[in-house]
């Protein structure tokens, strides 16, 4: 799959893109304020990285919809406000929780929903396991792959809002790796970006 | 008094320092709705860590031209896009809770009374204030380093073309406004440190490499030498 980067110019878009490999899984990098007068039909894949300012994403919702309406695969990190321009995205806050893991047993609340599905074979809970950034509510048709034991899921594959597929999630990976700080959120990514390029 | 532009967070911004800065007089705006003749115009510029920072890369001439005029930058963040002659970010090696140690160096109004404990931990964790450095130019004066490497994670730099940048190569350093640490110090006393001596004092008419001399020579005492 030709995936693009959609890079907002942060310094962690920066890092994540250009560290670790990762470029080798993406066919371009779009910056984010030039998304306007980029076209994305000789991409299969878009993934949106987490932490962007979303004024750029609402600015182009028809011209996202548009790429979806062809079939194709729409990737949505964490802090995007997603339920402003995907379509089917119900997002709530909730308190971020940062310090769980200081407890020694504690439980991140984290539970898979759907171990069948081949990302869920691919990485394990622990890779998507920091803190997380609200919860959303897949919509109808959409499957939750993981769910927070309070309620809300924080990652699920959409195929039923539109014709091409969805996959939002409240991590925010990007961000993390490319701030050196959360070694789980750098895991993902090489378990995520590897899977996602094969989908 | 000096005008001060806060350009906004993209994400995670800090409610409680948006409040203040703007209770204190500072605009906050986005950088995609400030012109370069705006932003050349202020007295001092402060960048968050969550700043678009390509697009302000690629204002570089505007920045060069409020520098050169006098203004002060407060940059937060790893610097990856080339800037300013400013060389990348270098992240420090090892993450263990013990490398990730901050240390005073040198004294400065914005970090007076700021213990270095409060910025190496936040509930016992390192990390959150920074992790590496972005290299001085000749001439800088390091205000912060990590402890086991030596990182420069907080510098200031009197330009010898005019103006002068405080850099931080880490998480925003007002992110710490709410805390019930010292480190909350930093917000207020940034913003009175910008109001006291930027603008016109902070202006150096061609005479910038001599008050830089002067200043590095009336440096106040070094406060590792201190504690020991």
């Amino acid at each position: 799959m030709r995936i693009a980067y959609l890079d907002g110019g942060a310094y962690y878009h920066h890092a994540t893109f250009h560290g670790r490999g990762f470029s080798r899984y993406f066919a371009a990098n779009i910056y984010a304020p030039e998304l306007d007068d980029t076209d994305l039909d000789e991409f299969d894949g878009l993934y949106v990285a987490s932490r962007q300012d979303p004024e750029h994403l609402r600015r182009n919702k028809a011209k996202i919809d548009a790429f979806l309406d062809a079939g194709k695969t729409l990737v949505v990190m964490g802090d995007n406000d997603a339920e402003t321009w995907v379509p089917g995205a119900r997002w709530e806050a909730r308190p971020v929780n940062f310090w769980w893991w200081l407890t020694p047993g504690a439980d991140s609340g984290l539970r898979v929903a759907s171990p069948e599905h081949d990302l869920m074979k691919t990485i394990p809970l622990a890779d998507f396991t920091w803190h997380q950034h609200g919860v959303l509510t897949p919509p109808q048709g959409a499957v939750s792959l993981v769910d927070r034991a309070d309620g809300g899921s924080i990652f699920y594959d959409d195929r039923a809002s539109a014709k091409g597929r969805i996959l939002v999630t409240t991590l925010d990976p990007c961000y993390h790796n490319g701030s050196y700080f959360m070694p789980a959120a750098t895991r993902f990514l090489q378990g995520f970006l590897p899977w996602l390029a094969k989908a | 008094m000096p005008s001060i532009l806060y350009l906004r967070s993209m994400g995670h911004e800090f409610p409680a320092f948006l409040s203040f800065a703007e209770s204190e007089a500072v605009t906050a705006r986005y950088l995609r709705e400030v012109s370069d003749d705006e932003l050349a115009r202020y007295d001092a510029i402060l960048v968050p860590a969550h700043i678009d920072q390509r697009g302000l890369a690629r204002r570089e001439a505007a920045l060069t031209r409020f520098l050169d005029k006098g203004g002060t930058l407060v940059f937060n963040g790893h610097l990856v896009y080339p800037m300013l002659g400013l060389a990348p970010f270098v992240p420090s090696q090892g993450g263990h809770k013990d490398d990730l140690i901050v240390e005073s160096v040198n004294a400065h109004p914005v970090f007076d009374g700021v213990d270095d404990y409060d910025i190496s931990f936040r509930r016992g964790v390192s990390g959150f204030y920074g992790r590496g450095g972005n290299p001085p130019p000749a001439g800088a004066i390091i205000l912060h380093r990590m402890k086991t490497d030596h990182a420069p994670l907080d510098w200031f730099w009197e330009r010898p073309q005019g103006g002068r940048i405080l850099m931080h190569a880490g998480n925003t350093m007002w992110m710490y406004l709410g805390d019930d640490t010292s480190a909350a110090r930093i917000a207020p006393q940034l913003l009175a440190w910008l109001k006291a001596t930027s603008g016109k004092r902070a202006a150096c008419d061609g005479k910038c490499a001599q008050r830089a001399q002067a200043q590095t020579l009336a440096q106040p005492q070094n406060l590792l030498a201190q504690a020991a």
